[in-house]
């Protein structure tokens, strides 16, 4: 809770003139003329009782919401600017079918959009009746050459919620009968977006941010979520399903434009429609497949699946629902969603690579006005470079977590496929490993433990043939590779275990000398500057889906007493704590969790750091 | 006994300090362990660690958190450095783990085979009797999170070491209170300086004060 002392009472006109750019924010949006088939319009009227319980001020000033010299501290006017723009409900259809009255000056001016996507979970399967089924779009934003997308999650229940049409009515927002299709958000849901999304950012996996968090009464909360381009495929999968051509050429070229504008694309507007549309499969086709391969190598489990819907067009993280990052590769956890369960790691590249064949069908009927059936491009070259590109990017991400630079992890590539490709298998080969204890049940799925963790035998594996100079004996190579899910049995020293074990080391120890050879360097400064990087990529403690749960409930059950700038604080430090890339200098000489926090904030850090140490190797 | 206290400061204030360490060190590649206080960003402290000490040509280097699990291996081969470092942080921290993961006992048996300890701030407070000077001045002191009540630390020296220390009254009235209670010496460096321990000889580098007996002393 904000202190006894009263705040400055701001008006309306003080907040605007402080801060004009979020005028600009106002439901207005190029897809809403662009493409009138794809969304729903409503009126929007204001939410009164909301509280500012957290704002992105990086994220601001990167948007140019506020002044890049701002101060990280919420004043009343920027307080009052936010709750003005972004506390919001929609005048539903319940609202209108049961006579709702509102004030008048409650009702804003102009209406906001849901926008209809595809989603499996709504039993038409072809768009007509799904898509932001709690969201409205609060507009665009333009700063310093880039646009970003705004909408809120948790401002009412739309036609487009899966239970309006599995229960064939409409209802009132917040309606406690109906959980999801209620319309509403919670606190707890931004928090686990906001720090998940913020250390992948952190990392360099494309995901939607959390820029605001208002909450009211009983935990029920608005999200406001940024990004360049909030456009998914399902957006584009909804039209074809129908076989709307008009509608998907809409969409084709509204997100076209916006990846031109934003400098992503090179500007193909101009182009014949065949080569703009070709250009947009293979950016598709190279996107899905890195960004496959990323989640199998980061152990980042994404819920893909047919409909396009958890994913964004350019291979970011949106809804965090589902997301998870395993410590090890528990390549058999399955998501338990009652009815079904979800894919598991592993089958993410088969609906990656369903998606890409989705947008061959669509090109073509772009290009040629006519929808063939989705069988016909089965062997679309676009899918043969898919693979092309999910195999080189594989290689690729496991030479860069041995800790290889990356100049030097493409040299290798280029220069030694065959001993790379060696040494890829006798990793996957412990990667893959499970254990003897099978599949069981755990709180939100199945899962079968991975007996290995790559991560520890990355890190300490180059120290120690810095120090000794020869190869580990097999106990030693078990006792250090072996993680906390491994039974006696799983760690038995076979003669396929022991050959293995030789491979890897041996393998290994070929790339490092390959490379010095390459580089004209000596085996021990590549194995130095190997330890360097590795010992941050390989970092002992990385957060977890589990950890990440766990760090939510801990700040959740501090948050009463913490101001929207600690929590900032608190994600900041967090997100800079699990900054995996070598390539980022990072501060620090003598470092305290949060050294120049204060107290009550270092203590939470430490909490949150023993959670993620606690959980590393989990779910 | 060989050892080296380093206040505080990076690579440039301590480059006389790390002469001297280097001058100490009788193999030809010596291998560095360094031991974090804890392992909240050590990876980025480890590497600021082998930046200081590659220009000396030192080519081996491990990395070595005890506030997280770790394998015997590793461990092994740590207590066959030439030189092992511990680092700078929490010190109550610091020394909750080093007593749980019995690497006190590791440490002064490393030190009485010959081995050459260092230790910044937190690290070289570790060598004294007690971490007494890590709850000091009260302004400005080590939280105690862990609310260790055992503060024995290795006990390698006889007197007391306080870090980072600024010649000003307000951290001598409680300096010579403490002198005036324990009676032992203590040595109070700012960052740059330090002291360095090679058998019977002791060193001073930098600008140092003895505080004992309530009474203080400009030694450099």
């Amino acid at each position: 809770m904000v202190g006894s002392v009263k705040k400055p009472q701001v008006t309306e006109d003080e907040a605007r003139k402080s801060y004009p750019m979020f005028q600009k924010i106002n439901g207005e949006h190029p897809f809403k003329t662009q493409v009138p088939d794809g969304r729903v319009e409503y009126k929007v009227r204001t939410k009164k009782g909301g509280k500012v319980v957290f704002f992105h001020f990086d994220l601001a000033k990167e948007m140019g919401l506020i002044p890049k010299d701002h101060p990280a501290v919420l004043n009343p006017e920027l307080e009052k600017q936010i709750l003005e723009t972004f506390s919001l409900q929609i005048i539903n259809e319940w609202d209108v079918e049961n006579n709702i009255k509102f004030p008048e000056d409650e009702i804003r001016p102009n209406t906001y959009m849901a926008t209809r996507y595809l989603q499996l979970q709504h039993p038409d399967k072809s768009g007509r009746t799904s898509g932001d089924g709690r969201t409205i779009w609060n507009g665009h934003i333009r700063h310093q050459g880039t646009t970003w997308d705004i909408s809120s999650c948790g401002t009412g229940g739309t036609r487009l919620s899966p239970a309006v049409n599995i229960q064939k009515k409409y209802f009132q927002t917040g309606d406690p009968s109906v959980s999801y299709g209620c319309g509403c958000s919670e606190t707890g849901e931004g928090l686990e977006t906001l720090f998940f999304s913020e250390v992948f950012k952190k990392n360099r996996v494309k995901t939607e941010r959390l820029l605001v968090t208002v909450e009211y009464d009983k935990g029920l909360a608005i999200n406001v979520r940024a990004y360049q381009n909030l456009l998914r495929p399902s957006h584009f999968f909804s039209h074809l399903k129908q076989g709307n051509y008009k509608a998907l050429k809409q969409v084709a070229d509204c997100y076209t434009e916006r990846e031109v504008i934003n400098g992503n694309w090179p500007d193909v507007r101009s182009k014949s429609p065949t080569e703009r549309y070709n250009y947009l499969l293979d950016q598709v086709s190279k996107t899905f497949a890195e960004t496959a391969a990323r989640f199998e190598d980061e152990y980042i489990f994404c819920w893909l699946d047919w409909d396009g819907d958890n994913i964004l067009m350019d291979g970011g993280i949106i809804d965090y629902g589902s997301i998870r990052q395993f410590g090890l590769f528990h390549s058999e956890y399955r998501y338990d969603d009652v009815q079904r369960f979800s894919t598991t790691i592993l089958e993410q590249k088969q609906k990656a690579k369903y998606i890409v064949q989705c947008f061959a069908q669509i090109t073509d009927f772009l290009i040629k006005k006519k929808k063939r059936p989705l069988a016909d491009f089965k062997n679309h070259p676009a899918l043969k470079r898919f693979e092309e590109t999910f195999e080189k990017t594989k290689y690729q991400n496991v030479l860069y977590k041995v800790g290889f630079k990356e100049k030097y992890a493409q040299e290798l590539f280029k220069a030694h496929l065959n001993d790379v490709r060696v040494f890829r298998r006798v990793f996957t080969w412990f990667e893959r490993a499970k254990s003897v204890r099978g599949t069981y049940k755990v709180a939100d799925g199945i899962t079968r433990d991975a007996v290995f963790c790559m991560r520890d035998i990355l890190r300490e594996l180059p120290q120690l043939y810095l120090t000794r100079g020869e190869l580990l004996k097999p106990d030693e190579f078990i006792e250090i590779i072996r993680s906390s899910y491994a039974k006696k049995q799983d760690l038995q020293l076979t003669p396929m275990m022991l050959k293995q074990i030789k491979r890897f080391q041996v393998a290994y120890l070929n790339l490092v000398d390959l490379c010095a050879k390459d580089q004209k360097k000596e085996r021990h400064q590549l194995l130095l500057d190997i330890t360097m990087r590795s010992s941050v990529i390989n970092k002992y403690d990385r957060v977890t889906g589990d950890s990440i749960t766990y760090v939510v409930e801990k700040v959740s059950k501090c948050r009463p007493r913490l101001k929207a700038e600690e929590v900032f604080q608190i994600m900041s430090e967090f997100a800079h704590y699990q900054t995996l890339d070598p390539d980022l200098r990072a501060k620090t000489s003598e470092v305290d969790p949060g050294d120049n926090s204060p107290s009550r904030q270092k203590n939470i850090l430490r909490d949150m750091a023993g959670i993620v140490r606690e959980c590393r190797e989990g779910l | 006994m060989k050892l080296v206290l380093y206040s505080g400061g990076d690579a440039r204030a301590n480059r006389v300090l790390d002469d001297e360490l280097m001058r100490m060190v009788e193999v030809k590649n010596p291998l560095m362990a360094y031991i974090p206080a804890s392992s909240y960003l050590s990876e980025i402290e480890f590497q600021h660690f082998v930046d200081q000490y590659r220009r000396f040509r030192v080519k081996r280097f491990l990395h070595f958190p005890v506030d997280v699990p770790f394998d015997r291996t590793l461990f092994r081969e740590v207590l066959k450095a030439d030189i092992i470092h511990l680092g700078g942080g929490n010190t109550f921290h610091f020394l909750l783990w080093l007593r749980k993961t019995k690497m006190l006992e590791a440490l002064r048996d490393y030190v009485h085979h010959g081995g050459i300890l260092t230790g910044l701030s937190a690290g070289a407070i570790m060598m004294t009797p007690d971490i007494t000077t890590a709850a000091m001045p009260s302004f400005d002191r080590d939280e105690n999170h862990d609310n260790i009540k055992n503060l024995e630390s290795l006990g390698l020296l006889e007197f007391d070491f306080f870090p980072h220390y600024k010649n000003s009254p307000r951290y001598d009235t409680e300096f010579r209170k403490l002198t005036r209670k324990n009676k032992r010496m203590l040595y109070a460096c700012p960052d740059g300086a330090g002291i360095i321990i090679d058998g019977e000889r002791k060193t001073f580098v930098g600008p140092t004060w003895l505080f004992q007996d309530g009474k203080k002393l400009a030694l450099n």
